[in-house]
């Protein structure tokens, strides 16, 4: 929750005594937690938005153990991820449907968490890191380590090396501080071309075995999961959410111009350095368990920002919507033409396109929070 | 400017469009030579250029007379097709970046063949009719978008649009290769634009559709230099900008069709060749096409060429090169402080 403000109690530091601070009635919307000197405020609408789409991502989770071509009940299910129950069933939950379900759960954060840090520091809910051409980047590197240009680097460093590199090329030709507008993310799509060109560029030189093993990193799937990427991934998000969280007060101000954010004492060429950081770590991260999965960024900031109240920048809501968008899609994608399976990169790519296109013909031009 | 008029005024010399045409079509024919010349297989240019003098191996003419000078051909065809529609595009929507390539008119007529293959469809001329099918829903879809949303107000919005679009399709394109081994064999080098292993029939396939396509835009040039002035201005000149707008958009989905079903979705090409062609003739229309005509095949045959020496002894898609191109300039062109219109 972007939303809950850690702050010493204004009665404390008038000098009341405690039971005065807890006669001061909390902002309207707000629940006031008081522990000692110091209190905290909670958004309750924040919360409540938390806790429903982390129960529909529990919901959909149990059906993701449950469906499949072979279905389980949901309590087979729910014992066989205990270890109990028949060994079939037991190593299709535990070898292939729960792995695949944690990766499905941090990409899919990852993403929307990474689309929601873009959003707020270009000001523009259409420059997601997919978009401007961050994920073009980290596939070309990616798929660099994989077809063998003779570096031994893990895909996942390499990912973030190309990451960082579309990152600085887009804010380089961008420049001008203008990440306002549809200049900056022309300018990505443009640079986003480029990375895709040399993606194709690099397939284009190995025999056709080695671009088949390649092939996923173009559509975005998590059937090729490899196991340490995923782990640096979880490793990545447990460090970037809390950073994010910290990052949340400023974030919320930056929304505003620059004159407003400054003097409200928002250092801001620092922030901005952090957030860009912060989102082009996370998708590179996530970019190298499950690939280039487009949209999610885009899709899981939108249904956070339509739930929530635009008080502040509805972080934790976004990388649960994300979480949410990708289980079901991925869901979807092993569901609707059984024998085949659909990488979860086109489903999203399929349902977030429309999306894109009607968020571009909306008539009002509403601000971006 | 009145047919009536006796004194007929020309926008200016065309001493200096001519000279530029000369020194165009000059560096035509040294790539569509360089074309002939230089391959990823072992014929290098000294057996090439003993075949184009009359003489050479048996191994040597095959590659020359079978593969490398259909290829160019078909270069010259694509080249043609995509500047030139470009070109129209830009024009129409009075948006520099108006470009087939991302506003989705290509992927809509790559959409429709892989469509069509997955139903089971492999004769060419059937491919070549269904691609321009398919681009002219694609340009009437973002010509109906540009006029409802008056998105065209803002050109960067609606290239935005556009690669929403592309994008869209492109994941349909591969859902269907998904589904059908055959199909996504048949497609797969296809679909990322390329110039290699296609045959003369395939030109003489679209040959037709793109003779009709430049007799269309021969006969709209003019009211389209009058529409560049305002609609109110090219009515009170006698045009129709309706009608002149359905004539664009046919003759871009012939022109845009014709090159997809030949080569693949190939972007960036439209983009590129009239912003230079521009550059060097200025903003009047016709000026531009005729420009384009000699730019559109050189850009493609320099492109192609290049992508047979890159990686030799294996060959690049074409359209890796022209993105490597074009999307550096499309950047210039948004970065540009003023967006220039059109």
């Amino acid at each position: 929750m972007s939303d809950t403000l850690l702050m010493p109690s204004r009665a404390a530091a008038r000098g009341l005594d405690a039971g005065a601070a807890e006669r001061v009635a909390p902002p309207p919307g707000y629940w006031r937690l008081a522990r000692g000197e110091r209190h905290l405020l909670i958004e309750r609408r924040a919360l409540i938005v938390s806790l429903l789409l982390l129960g529909l991502l529990a919901a959909a989770s149990l059906a993701y153990l449950c469906l499949g071509q072979q279905v389980l009940s949901p309590a087979d299910a729910w014992a066989a991820l205990q270890g109990e129950g028949d060994p079939l069933s037991g190593f299709l939950v535990q070898e292939l449907r729960f792995p695949r379900l944690l990766a499905a759960w941090l990409t899919g954060a990852a993403l929307a968490l990474a689309g929601c840090l873009m959003q707020t520091l270009a000001r523009n809910r259409l420059a997601t890191p997919g978009i401007i051409g961050i994920d073009n980047g980290a596939t070309a590197f990616a798929v660099a380590s994989i077809v063998g240009l003779g570096v031994s680097l893990a895909p996942p460093a390499l990912a973030l090396v190309g990451a960082a590199t579309a990152a600085a090329i887009t804010f380089g030709v961008a420049s001008g501080g203008d990440t306002r507008g549809y200049r900056f993310i022309v300018a990505g799509i443009g640079v986003g071309a480029v990375f895709g060109a040399v993606t194709q560029l690099l397939l284009a030189r190995v025999d056709i075995d080695t671009a088949n093993q390649a092939y996923p990193w173009t559509v975005g799937t998590l059937n090729a999961r490899p196991g340490d990427a995923v782990a640096v991934l979880a490793v990545g998000l447990a460090l970037g959410w809390p950073l994010a969280m910290a990052l949340a007060r400023s974030l919320s101000l930056m929304r505003f111009s620059d004159a407003v954010a400054r003097g409200l004492g928002v250092g801001l060429r620092r922030r901005r350095a952090q957030t860009l950081g912060l989102s082009v770590l996370l998708t590179a991260l996530a970019v190298a368990v499950a690939g280039p999965v487009g949209m999610v960024g885009l899709i899981g900031p939108e249904i956070a920002r339509s739930l929530s109240s635009s008080r502040g920048v509805p972080l934790t809501a976004s990388a649960l919507a994300g979480a949410l968008v990708m289980v079901l899609a991925d869901l979807a994608g092993r569901l609707l033409l059984a024998p085949i399976e659909l990488p979860v990169g086109i489903v999203t790519a399929v349902v977030g396109g429309p999306w894109l296109l009607w968020i571009l013909m909306r008539p009002a031009n509403r601000r971006v929070s | 400017m009145s047919k009536a008029a006796s004194v007929k005024i020309e926008p200016r010399p065309a001493a200096g469009l001519s000279r530029a045409m000369l020194m165009l079509f000059g560096l035509l024919a040294l790539a569509a030579l360089a074309s002939l010349l230089w391959g990823a297989g072992d014929v290098g240019p000294a057996r090439a250029l003993a075949v184009l003098a009359g003489h050479g191996d048996s191994e040597a003419r095959f590659v020359v007379e079978t593969l490398r000078l259909p290829r160019t051909l078909i270069g010259v065809a694509v080249g043609l097709s995509l500047g030139v529609a470009g070109a129209l595009l830009q024009a129409v929507s009075r948006n520099p970046l108006a470009e087939p390539g991302l506003l989705g008119v290509s992927a809509g007529a790559a959409f429709a063949v892989a469509v069509a293959l997955w139903l089971g469809a492999s004769a060419a001329t059937l491919r070549v009719a269904v691609a321009q099918v398919g681009a002219l829903v694609g340009c009437l879809a973002v010509m109906s978008v540009v006029r409802l949303r008056r998105l065209g107000d803002d050109p960067v919005r609606l290239v935005l649009a556009g690669a929403a679009f592309s994008a869209l399709l492109a994941s349909l394109t591969s859902l269907l290769l998904l589904f059908d081994q055959r199909t996504a064999d048949e497609i797969r080098f296809w679909v990322v634009g390329s110039l290699a292993g296609r045959r003369l029939d395939d030109l003489v396939a679209v040959l037709p559709s793109l003779g009709l396509a430049l007799a269309v835009t021969a006969l709209i040039a003019r009211p389209l230099a009058a529409l560049a002035l305002g609609e109110r201005v090219a009515s009170g000149l006698g045009h129709r900008p309706g009608r002149v707008r359905a004539l664009v958009v046919i003759a871009v989905a012939l022109l845009v069709g014709a090159a997809t079903a030949i080569a693949g979705p190939i972007a960036f090409v439209g983009l590129v060749v009239p912003f230079a062609a521009r550059a060097l003739a200025g903003p009047d229309i016709r000026r531009t096409l005729w420009l384009c005509l000699p730019l559109g095949p050189l850009m493609v045959l320099a492109a192609d060429v290049v992508s047979r020496l890159v990686v030799a002894p294996s060959e690049l898609p074409l359209g890796v090169l022209t993105a490597l191109v074009g999307a550096p300039v499309l950047v210039a062109v948004v970065r540009a402080r003023r967006l220039p219109t059109l």
